[in-house]
């Protein structure tokens, strides 16, 4: 499986440092940095810092939550990918119909209520509380992490790559500026920042995805023509699979959508929302919202197949050169300019929500673990968030090849470790503590050793079978199998005010 | 899923029967995480089970066709919405039809089957008390 991050660093940008492009991209960063002076105004307390004081609105928690939610993968690996696998490769973005109701139904009610009635700030504050267990909310927390760890050098060096193709200043000045940016946003106005700089993102990219979805339709006169095109040179790239195995598909289909349910920087946002009952339109705003911003992957992806059959545009030198080879050639520049800030925001509305992570686990989750609390959470909050971000600035310059390898693991990581203990945790009274952790630890050393031993090319996995596919379906196997063998001997553990949350 | 992926293992990825198997274990997989988030203490999913059922079929009906239909894309193929016949299944039934359906039903129902202001009340009432009883613990 390819990660989403991951993808982006095989693509060499071309520098597009024009000066319509410079302008666009200079706006965009003074809009952050607006954005941010203002939020940081209004970060009082750790509570302000991690869940934006539980204040934030639908519609800005919704637009907030599809910018995370979406990473630079959407613009410029994904229409890649789409373009060498065909059909196949949507399977990673068609679960996008029935993740965010899922996890509005699995996990958005239970986990706000206990926000409510527990002040919980964190993913494994609610699986501490579910499990009446410092061990779970500590083994969680390490979990978190780890792939944030992966997650935060790839960003940093994506951030780079791109801002290298912006401004044309190299990519280690791009990684710094990247990362200090969001760094000043992250350390001044914490989430409440981030939330509204999110939202400025994820309206950026949804206006740049509809805008070259729609450049792409009218310059290749309609879907149909592409379908007829593409059918003319190359029929299987249409094929239900594309150009993949059907279990690879399904796979991808599997792993993207139940996956979803323990994305730590999505799940997250449920504390924010001010009021638990605006819960009712969110799924659908959320989808919509997604959609529109994923238009761009599909859309590219076909249209560059089509104009390449055709000859209206030359063949790509690698396929991650799909979106940017469009735009360079096709589009207006201003257009252009709008889709790579458009990945900047992306890869830094990424990193911000795993750096605000990060530091609620360090100063919050790990010294509850053990049994210590932070006195001035919002202090340590800011001190961390620095750590992490120059921590991971300094990863991110390392060989590519490290980096690209931490940043294989991380959505894999989280599905595994997470998804059987929160989300069917926190529905399910039968599951035990026990399950709990042996589910997470199952997951968290399975994906590792199958992702390093796929690196080391020690094995290889049949087509179709993934290391993250593989450790999600073990980690279940082991939550299941344990809460059952030790239901008996652990007795009742929920508290009474947990267990309300459980039957509402 | 388990079994699937065990059948791929196990035959280096010659399996034939696995993609079947996937075909029917996702979708029953994500509508059963689906009910088990959407079930109230030991009341039954209601109204919702004309979506949950709609939806798992939807997927189930699309993936087997996908496996089953033969393959017909050609320059001359017809064309369903601009794609073909396999493609716009795909695309529209897997991708589009249960977003029409299940965040709907999600809105449509969800006083009666999610939340209403009287279960936030109860709920921010015990958290009014455990405020107290750690505000009585730290003296």
């Amino acid at each position: 499986m390819r990660n989403p991050v991951f993808a982006l660093l095989q693509t060499t940008l071309p520098r597009v440092a024009q000066p319509a492009v410079i302008m666009v991209g200079l706006a965009y960063f003074a809009v952050v940095v607006g954005i941010s002076i203002w939020a940081a105004r209004r970060t009082r307390t750790a509570n302000d810092f991690f869940v934006a004081g539980k204040g934030i609105g639908l519609v800005a928690l919704t637009v907030a939550s599809v910018s995370v939610s979406v990473s630079g993968f959407a613009f410029i690996g994904g229409p890649g990918f789409v373009y060498t696998a065909g059909l196949g490769a949507v399977f990673i973005v068609l679960p996008a119909a029935v993740t965010n109701v899922m996890g509005a139904w699995v996990l958005a009610k239970r986990m706000r209520l206990l926000g409510e009635a527990r002040g919980l700030i964190t993913v494994p504050d609610a699986i501490g509380a579910r499990y009446n267990s410092r061990t779970a909310q500590g083994v969680s927390a390490i979990a978190i992490l780890i792939g944030i760890i992966g997650y935060m050098a790839t960003n940093a060096l994506a951030m780079g790559v791109v801002i290298d193709s912006i401004f044309g200043v190299g990519l280690g000045w791009g990684i710094w500026i990247g990362m200090g940016v969001t760094l000043a946003y992250s350390a001044s106005g914490g989430i409440l920042a981030g939330i509204y700089n999110d939202v400025f993102q994820g309206t950026l990219m949804g206006i740049a995805s509809v805008l070259v979805f729609v450049f792409v339709l009218k310059l290749a006169g309609g879907l149909g023509a592409i379908s007829q095109t593409i059918l003319q040179h190359d029929p299987v790239f249409l094929s239900p699979w594309g150009k993949l195995t059907p279990l690879a598909a399904l796979s991808f289909f599997f792993v993207f959508s139940m996956g979803s349910l323990g994305q730590p920087q999505a799940i997250h946002k449920y504390y924010m929302l001010r009021d638990p009952l605006q819960l009712k339109w969110y799924p659908l705003l959320k989808t919509l919202g997604l959609i529109l911003v994923l238009l761009l992957y599909f859309g590219v992806g076909v249209g560059v197949k089509a104009f390449v059959a055709s000859g209206r545009l030359a063949p790509l030198a690698s396929p991650d050169q799909a979106t940017p080879a469009l735009l360079l050639t096709a589009t207006p520049i201003v257009l252009a300019a709008l889709v790579f800030s458009g990945v900047a925001a992306a890869t830094m509305s990424a990193a911000n929500s795993f750096i605000n992570i990060g530091a609620a686990i360090v100063t919050h989750d790990l010294p509850i673990a053990l049994g210590r609390r932070v006195k001035n959470e919002l202090w340590w909050g800011r001190a961390v968030t620095i750590l992490i971000a120059i921590a991971a600035a300094i990863t991110g310059q390392q060989s590519g090849a490290m980096v690209a390898f931490l940043g294989i693991f991380g959505w894999g990581l989280f599905a595994s470790t997470l998804v059987p203990a929160l989300a069917v945790g926190l529905n399910w009274q039968g599951a035990t503590k026990a399950g709990a952790i042996s589910s997470i630890v199952t997951g968290l050393v399975i994906t590792l050793a199958l992702e390093t031993a796929s690196y080391l090319k020690l094995f290889k996995f049949p087509a179709g079978v993934t290391a993250s596919a593989v450790a999600m379906v073990a980690s279940f196997l082991v939550f299941f199998a344990v809460s059952w063998l030790t239901s008996r001997s652990e007795g009742p553990t929920i508290a009474d005010d947990v267990k309300l949350v459980m039957e509402l | 899923m388990a079994l699937a992926y065990a059948e791929a293992l196990v035959t280096k990825g010659a399996s034939t029967s696995a993609p079947w198997i996937a075909a029917i274990a996702v979708p029953i997989a994500l509508t059963a995480i689906m009910i088990l988030g959407a079930v109230r203490g030991d009341k039954d999913i209601g109204r919702l089970r004309i979506p949950f059922v709609f939806v798992a079929l939807i997927l189930i009906v699309g993936f087997l066709a996908a496996l089953l239909l033969p393959a017909s894309e050609s320059p001359t193929s017809s064309l369903w919405l601009g794609l073909p016949a396999r493609a716009a299944i795909v695309i529209y039934g897997i991708g589009v039809l249960p977003i029409i359906v299940l965040p709907v039903a999600y809105a449509l129902t969800f006083e009666t089957q999610t939340l209403n202001a009287e279960d936030v009340e109860r709920v921010r009432e015990l958290g009014r008390e455990n405020t107290r009883n750690q505000e009585r613990l730290d003296g």
